[in-house]
């Protein structure tokens, strides 16, 4: 099994130093013929035929070399070298034949030995056939089935007993030549001992090498067997390997799936077989491979024949394929079939009907090469009018650059910025009438370069809409805006999202500053929190609830002053959930404005208690004094009357008479002080009983002027017992008291002047008032008459017309100079009064 | 047989007053003055110089005295056993109906206001003289002090 494949530099380093040591025998040789003519010619044909025996020897070695070469490479090369070889062999083995003609017994060596050459080239041969054809496994298998005993041993064995036939003539026929030329022969033999050894080291080299070969070889086998695996599995391409001529060397899986020829069918065939006759009249296959060779790589479409005869669009590459010097060894041929790629595009055609938005396909030059019904009804043309059109037509100038430049951008930046994205532009109708869309692109590669979907939507209606919206939103802020008090509102979150003017002015912060901030930030937190609690109920809740009633809280300005707010609220459904509106006024003013009304009407009654309190501690404590001058000017008038001279008298009376006028007005100053002191609560009351207790007081006075007093039966009343008795007292007493010398008479009445009411009228014969002092009469120390026509202190009426006030009612006066007067004043009736 | 006063007044004026006033009922009585409460009380317990001061068959008590005011002095006499029999009537120029229900309720024999006349303020006296000194029967003096002796060991 084992062979000698000379193949590495050691291998043909060895053969150069055999050669060289031939050489050297061969000059040692051609000394010996320098003796003898004889001998010389002999020793010139022994080198000869020697010269030959090796040269077919290296060439069969280099024969072998290429041979096995092409079997694990399967370069053409090799075998370009090992058909070379093979001429050299011939060659030689002719040379040889000729050289031994005159020898029958090397004759018949050399025949055997050509027999023996032959037959092992014959079974290269197969070999290599098989190797081309089928692969490296099947010439594997054939070596290693060969049982034949063809080595090179045989032949070497043919090759050393030609040379020893060789050498034994020229030792037999040049005896003499051979002693004498002795060192010429013990040169030769040691030539020849030094090449067999040579040749036996270099056929154990061979031996290694070969060892070695074996395992990469295997080596190679299994990676030349993963990739045949993969190549042959792979479905949707046709890959197959051509030869310099276009006959086929390999097929896949793929192939024989879209052509429908077996491997076994098609191997040999040239690849032709698979255009149609005018295809072939018209030369493409070869031009194709012409281009494969001049460029490299041929690219096309064309149609292809299947083994049945139907045809299908292939797209087809042919690429020229080279060895490591550059000779073209052969082609790869991928072929797709792009009919099934069509009939998937009919599936999706459909569904590109169905859209709802106008879609339109443009290729990179912007023309269109795909549209729907949609485009065609959005645009008004006809599908024809617009195919292979400038998408520009329909798209303003600019836009549509822009357009296929974003859309032809790579694709992961396309998906990063469109996806999802809209952009906004305008169409243009085959009318010339313009409508605003909104164009979401993709890119999409494609056998025609990069392609870009384009989904257009007629948003006309959405922009009436906005626009309207928009309108809408510009009334409601200027609403808002024209709102005397601070407007926020608030989403669900607690986050201010739109405020006005006036909110920007009482909580000092700009308008960018409060927006998309917590609330909380300018009400107290707790507050806010609350706030938004109560926006946040129900609708129905928060207007029972809320309208109309202001919740009183503390705001925060910027600068961190706190001042008092009424706030608002009300819920406002909008897209992003409930909004709660606030409307928010500062009642700083307002509430300072309490507080002083408060402080006012505090210090007012405060005063008022006072005065009462001083009023009446006053009137006490100045009766005091009063007490000891009256006493003691009357123990002095008493004792010393008449004692003294008349001057002191006199002074004395007047002394008196001051202390007595004195002593009436603190009495009545006390009785004022002591009605407004007195926040007595009214009961019922006989007002009869406080007449008559009233008359009797007045008793002395009645009986001093005998006056008529008369009166008619009077009710029960609600009022102060006490009060009312001083009332008729002062009132009766007056009308006795201003009077003309006659007889006074004075009657009291009442009648009902309205439900609940009784109204007193106290008249009189007297004197009568002068209507304008109507009024004045009821004044503090107001006085109509001199002191020494009447006593008084002009306190009395204002007591009556303050006990009239507490008691609910008012006083007035009606009368005639001369004629009388009539004091009226109304009380509340009493439940018993009938 | 000459009756004992105890007239609790700080106005001089007022004191002259009563005095005069006493002179002109004709009738004996010894008119004691304390100015002020506390001396009242001393009076009363007869400290200091008031060792040999007598038991008062009336006092007369001003409202408004210094040092202490008549409202105290009346709570105490009325307030200790030995005093507490002592006829005690109220005479003051207050008319205020506050004075008048507070000393009722600390159990004044009488509420009385001085008038602004010289003649009605003599009249009133000599109505006091009347009533109080001659009139009204009182606890026997000694037996009265001897009990309230006794009780105050």
């Amino acid at each position: 099994m084992d062979r000698n494949h000379p193949s590495n530099w050691r291998q043909l380093l060895a053969f150069g130093s055999a050669a060289a040591v031939m050489v050297a025998m061969a000059s040692v040789a051609y000394r010996g013929t320098v003796v003898s003519t004889e001998s010389n010619r002999w020793a010139r044909h022994v080198v000869q035929v020697l010269g030959n025996l090796q040269d077919l020897v290296l060439g069969l070695s280099e024969t072998e070399s290429a041979y096995h070469d092409y079997i694990v490479s399967g370069s053409p090369s090799y075998l370009e070298s090992y058909r070379a070889s093979l001429i050299k062999v011939t060659t030689d083995e002719a040379a040889l034949r000729e050289a031994t003609a005159d020898n029958p017994g090397q004759a018949t060596t050399l025949t055997g030995l050509a027999t023996r050459i032959s037959e092992q080239i014959g079974f290269d041969e197969t070999v290599i056939n098989l190797r081309s054809a089928t692969g490296l496994d099947a010439a594997a298998t054939t070596i290693r089935g060969d049982t034949n005993p063809r080595t090179i041993v045989a032949i070497e064995a043919a090759v050393t007993k030609m040379r020893d036939e060789e050498s034994r003539l020229f030792a037999m026929q040049n005896e003499d030549a051979t002693r004498r030329s002795h060192e010429a022969s013990a040169g030769l033999i040691i030539g020849t001992v030094l090449e067999v050894l040579i040749i036996a080291a270099a056929g154990w080299r061979v031996h290694r090498a070969s060892s070695r070969r074996h395992l990469a070889e295997e080596a190679l086998r299994e990676s030349e067997m993963q990739w045949r695996m993969l190549v042959h599995e792979v479905q949707d391409y046709a890959i197959c390997m051509l030869d310099l001529n276009g006959q086929i060397v390999t097929w896949n899986e793929g192939a024989e799936r879209i052509t429908g020829y077996a491997a076994a069918e098609i191997i040999r065939r040239n690849f032709s077989c698979f255009y149609g006759t005018e295809d072939k009249q018209k030369g493409l296959p070869a031009n194709i491979l012409r281009t494969a060779i001049a460029d490299g790589r041929y690219e096309g479409q064309g149609t292809w024949v299947r083994k049945d005869g139907s045809r299908f669009i292939a797209n087809v590459t042919v690429t020229a394929l080279h060895d490591r010097s550059g000779n073209l060894q052969g082609f790869s041929e991928i072929t797709r079939d792009l009919s099934k790629t069509e009939a998937s595009a009919a599936k999706y055609r459909g569904l590109l009907e169905a859209a709802p938005d106008a879609m339109v396909v443009v290729n990179e030059g912007g023309a269109i090469v795909l549209l729907n019904v949609e485009a065609e009804r959005q645009f008004g043309y006809p599908r024809d009018e617009l195919l292979g059109q400038q998408v520009k037509n329909i798209i303003p100038e600019g836009f549509a650059e822009r357009l296929i430049s974003d859309g032809t951008r790579s694709t992961a930046e396309a998906l990063a910025q469109q996806i999802g994205t809209g952009i906004e532009l305008y169409g243009r109708r085959k009318s010339g009438g313009h409508f605003p869309i909104e164009i979401m692109l993709s890119p999409l590669e494609s056998t025609e370069g990069v392609l870009i979907t384009a989904a257009i939507r007629d948003i006309s209606v959405r922009k009436a809409a906005e626009k309207h919206l928009l309108q809408m939103e510009k009334r409601y802020r200027g609403l808002l805006e024209a709102a005397p008090d601070a407007m926020v509102v608030v989403n669900q979150a607690g986050d201010v999202i739109l405020l006005n003017v006036q909110a920007e002015k009482q909580f000092g912060y700009s308008r960018d500053e409060l927006l998309g901030q917590p609330v909380k930030n300018i009400i107290p937190e707790g507050f806010a929190e609350r706030l938004i609690a109560d926006g946040l109920r129900s609708a129905e809740d928060a207007s029972a609830q809320q309208i109309g009633m202001g919740i009183e809280l503390i705001g925060r300005s910027k600068t961190g002053g706190n001042f008092p707010i009424e706030i608002m609220l009300s819920p406002l459904e909008s897209t992003d959930g409930i909004l709660v509106t606030s409307a928010i006024r500062d009642i700083t003013t307002r509430k300072r404005a309490e507080a002083q009304l408060l402080q006012k009407v505090e210090e007012l009654n405060r005063s008022n208690r006072e005065l009462e309190q001083f009023a009446y501690i006053a009137s006490h404590d100045l009766r005091e004094p009063l007490r000891m001058v009256a006493s003691f000017m009357q123990l002095l008038s008493r004792r010393y009357k008449g004692k003294l001279d008349s001057d002191a008298d006199e002074f004395i009376a007047y002394a008196v008479d001051g202390v007595d006028r004195m002593e009436r007005l603190i009495q009545d100053l006390l009785s004022y002080s002591r009605v407004g002191a007195k926040k007595g609560i009214l009961y019922e009351t006989s007002s009869e009983l406080a007449l008559l207790q009233a008359l009797t007081n007045l008793s002395n006075a009645i009986h001093a002027a005998d006056a008529e007093v008369t009166h008619d039966p009077l009710p029960s009343v609600f009022g102060d017992e006490v009060q009312l008795t001083q009332l008729f007292q002062n009132l009766v007493g007056n009308a006795i008291k201003y009077q003309n010398r006659g007889t006074p008479r004075v009657h009291i009445s009442v009648a009902k002047s309205e439900p609940g009411r009784w109204t007193f009228s106290i008249k009189d014969n007297g004197l009568g008032i002068e209507p304008q002092y109507f009024e004045k009469i009821f004044g503090m120390f107001q006085r109509l008459h001199r002191r020494d026509e009447f006593s008084g202190t002009g306190i009395g009426l204002a007591i009556c017309k303050r006990i009239v006030e507490r008691h609910g009612g008012n006083i007035s006066v009606e009368s005639c100079p001369g004629q009388g007067s009539t004091f009226r004043f109304a009380l509340a009736e009493g439940m018993t009064t009938s | 047989m000459t009756r004992q006063v105890l007239l609790v007044e700080d106005s001089p004026g007022d004191v002259r007053l009563t005095q005069e006033a006493f002179r002109e009922a004709r009738r004996s009585v010894q008119v004691h003055v304390a100015s002020d409460g506390l001396e009242a009380m001393a009076f009363l317990r007869r400290d200091g110089t008031y060792t040999n001061a007598p038991r008062p068959d009336l006092i007369l008590l001003d409202l408004n005295l210094p040092k202490m005011d008549g409202r105290e002095v009346l709570a105490r006499i009325k307030g200790d056993d030995r005093f507490k029999t002592i006829p005690t009537v109220i005479l003051t120029t207050s008319e205020s109906e506050a004075d008048i229900m507070q000393s009722y309720q600390l159990q004044a024999n009488c509420y009385l206001s001085k008038p602004v006349q010289l003649e009605s303020f003599e009249r009133l006296i000599s109505s006091i003289n009347d009533f109080w000194l001659t009139m009204v029967k009182l606890p026997h003096q000694k037996q009265d002090a001897n009990e309230a002796a006794l009780k105050g060991k």
